[in-house]
């Protein structure tokens, strides 16, 4: 499955410049919360292969296996709805089905065993059209490219890289330029790439604010700092606060 | 998989169902249907489960009880149960890394043995942690009364320890009920924070103890009541070690089972012998046994006391405190998972195994371990709840042992155990005497009433599921 075209997403120009995998997006789902994904979101990541991950959180006297016994058919007829959804959009779906006690650790390691290039932290969200990519720290250029130029490839969508300036040594303009490089070269007009630079000490909270201007966010992960352990990783306090979905960049593996 | 014999119906028509599938690997187990189990104990978690359930009532609860039975050579009789306990924790590991499934022992012997044993196991399992915890509870109940004089509350002769035991087992029980969210990191923390404040303890008394500070203390006999007293005394503490294979009865959560399972099970049962004995040690060497036994259950209070003053005291009433609430709380996790174990396999009603959607908690299990709790906590008797609970978990140590060696002997094509005990015969069979012999030690009281419990869960099984089988199977 891995091994198919890139699908709609294929850009036209010169090999060298195609992009190098269909990008792989965990979609993941809490189902016996009764949580979904929008149709919008679907048509948004149908060009990425996707990962639907149905999982259902239990306190920690609860044996994982003791809910599948009562829960597994409903959690997979869930799963499979929500599948069938990105079937239509034309996109075959991995599926899979985790009873766990820590949300986080679950979805870390199937990102890790399906070798994901972006976590989706679902928000409702109307049609795709603007995508902000805020850049305040190293970050993968090439994946980033691989997702948002495969995503946004037969939309008319825009994305705005926003480079965050928190006074350190991260360069932000320059991270700002390679970006757009990369965007360009993997095919994507120069007038849907817009940039801008500013400075905030508060990253996280100047991204949520400015999320209602956007459809979509997609953001590197962050390593461990010693805010992020007091306050919750970067792009999850984000996600909860903003109103947008956002798609978190994975570091490659290995 | 040999799944020929997993059959039979039980009274309500339900036969033994089978979740996940025997193979395992790393950091899930997949059932049938392919979904995903998370396994998410890390060997730390699995150390702290262990520890944190034995940890309470050898040195919070017996060091004055067991002086006075047993003198000085009380040590020896923590030592003596340290023995029977690794003996049987070496069979129950080989076992959990073959078998990494909810329920533990009960789940080795029904394979290993058949159903008869196995639900004889798993209803005396089910009845022996109740009465562990119920023991627990009323030590929790001695320690807060203990704190509040302290702190120069008086009571007036109310019977404070039982309201403030029923009172705490209701909140625990509603507690687990309602869900609770970090229970494995708190009780990762509170075993840390009460390993910290045993050590600086024990560190302190042992010197004192060896002379280093302060006038050497009038050298008392070794055994002042005889060998057999520190044998029937051993059969009294040995609740002291009812928590190792508390860890195999959450195998199905932890990562890694094949390394983790016997480690955390040995690792558990040997950081707490050290523990016991010197605490014994050191508080047979502070006091005479019989000012200890004078002192009752709060007797390392005032070795405390005698070391380190009011806070000193404080320090040990606030760890009394900890370790009671951490063993109380991890015996009615273990509770509700050895009934779903049960359940299960249709020797209960399916009923009892039932997951409450909206908290996500097995509600029906729960409340079959705390209804039974609060009941025998208003009894108060704290030795008969510690012998009866010692008793069941002695029988079901013995069974683990034969076990180990039935499977040996037959070996199914599946059993294939990471961990293989050495010199397996000789050891499961010490253990085996070893945890049979040490019930003919105990009182006369307690083994009438553990054998006429278990009397009780043979008859249940004749009357409800007769015709289910297990024997042999994953």
């Amino acid at each position: 499955m891995a091994d198919d075209d890139t699908g709609p997403a294929s850009p036209t120009e010169s090999p060298a410049l195609r992009i190098r995998e269909p990008p792989k997006v965990l979609v993941p789902v809490e189902v016996l919360e009764g949580q979904s994904v929008s149709t919008q979101l679907v048509e948004f990541l149908a060009p990425a292969e996707v990962v639907l991950l149905g999982y259902h959180v239990l306190p920690e006297q609860t044996p994982t296996e003791q809910a599948s016994m009562q829960f597994e058919d409903r959690a997979r007829g869930a799963v499979d709805d929500i599948a069938e959804a990105f079937r239509e959009a034309g996109r075959e779906v991995e599926t899979r089905v985790v009873f766990t006690h820590d949300r986080d650790a679950t979805v870390d390691r199937v990102a890790a065993e399906a070798d994901v290039t972006a976590v989706l932290l679902p928000n409702p969200v109307a049609d795709v059209a603007d995508v902000l990519v805020p850049i305040r720290g190293a970050i993968d250029a090439g994946r980033l490219a691989d997702l948002v130029a495969t995503l946004l490839a037969d939309s008319r969508g825009a994305v705005t890289l926003w480079g965050i300036d928190t006074g350190g040594e991260f360069d932000a303009a320059a991270a700002v330029d390679r970006a757009r490089g990369t965007l360009l070269d993997r095919g994507l007009a120069a007038d849907r790439v817009r940039t801008e630079v500013s400075e905030s000490d508060a990253p996280a909270r100047a991204v949520i604010e400015r999320s209602p201007e956007f459809d979509v966010i997609v953001m590197g992960e962050s390593g461990p700092d010693l805010l992020s352990l007091l306050l919750g990783d970067p792009a999850e306090r984000v996600a909860e606060g903003a109103v947008a979905p956002v798609l978190v960049v994975r570091e490659r593996s290995g | 998989m040999s799944t020929e014999t997993r059959e039979g119906t039980n009274r309500d028509g339900e036969s033994p169902e089978q979740v996940a599938l025997p193979a395992t690997e790393g950091e899930t187990t997949v059932t049938e249907e392919g979904s995903e189990l998370e396994r998410s104990i890390g060997l730390v978690g699995g150390i702290a489960i262990g520890v944190g359930t034995m940890i309470g009532a050898g040195i919070f609860v017996f060091p004055g009880l067991a002086a006075g039975r047993a003198g000085p050579a009380a040590a020896g009789s923590f030592a003596i149960g340290a023995v029977i306990a690794l003996l049987v924790a070496l069979p129950a590991s080989e076992l959990a890394t073959a078998m990494p499934e909810s329920g533990g022992g009960y789940y080795f012997v029904s394979r290993a043995l058949g159903a008869l044993p196995g639900a004889v196991v798993g209803l005396s399992i089910w009845l022996g942690l109740v009465f562990a915890t119920a023991f627990y509870l009323v030590s929790f109940g001695s320690y807060a009364a203990a704190l509040l004089t302290e702190a120069g509350v008086a009571f007036g002769g109310a019977p404070v320890v039982e309201v403030l035991a029923l009172g705490f087992g209701g909140l625990l029980t509603a507690l687990n009920l309602l869900g609770t969210e970090n229970a494995t990191t708190l009780q990762n923390y509170v075993v840390g924070l009460l390993l910290t404040i045993l050590v600086l303890f024990l560190g302190y008394g042992g010197l004192d103890a060896l002379g280093v500070f302060g006038a050497e203390r009038t050298p008392e006999r070794f055994m002042p009541f005889g060998p057999l007293s520190m044998v029937t005394t051993a059969a009294l503490v040995f609740t002291s070690y009812l928590g190792f294979a508390q860890v195999a009865t959450v195998a199905g959560d932890i990562e890694n089972p094949g390394r983790n399972l016997p480690l955390a099970m040995i690792g558990s049962v040997a950081i707490v012998a050290v523990l016991y004995v010197a605490t014994i040690f050191v508080a047979t060497s502070a006091f005479g046994s019989d000012s200890l036994s004078a002192f009752g259950e709060t007797a390392i209070v005032e070795v405390a006391r005698a070391f380190g003053g009011g806070v000193g005291a404080l320090a040990i009433l606030l760890g009394g405190l900890l370790a009671t609430v951490s063993s109380a709380n991890a015996s009615i996790l273990s509770t509700s998972r050895a009934v779903f174990a049960v359940s299960k396999d249709a020797l209960l009603p399916r009923t009892a195994s039932r997951v409450n959607l909206r908290y996500g908690t097995p509600h029906v299990a729960l409340s079959m371990a705390g209804g039974p709790v609060l009941a025998l906590v208003a009894l108060g008797e704290v030795e008969v709840l510690a012998e009866v609970a010692s008793f069941l978990h002695l029988v079901m140590y013995g069974l683990i042992c034969v076990a180990l060696l039935a499977m040996r002997r037959d070996e199914p094509e599946w059993y294939d155990p990471e961990f293989r005990v050495p010199a397996h015969r000789l050891v499961a069979g010490l253990g085996a005497t070893a945890s049979f012999g040490l019930i003919a030690f105990m009182q006369r009281e307690s083994q009438v009433v553990g054998g006429a419990i278990m009397l009780a869960t043979a008859g249940w099984y004749k009357y409800y599921a007769a015709d289910v089988q297990l024997k042999g199977v994953l």
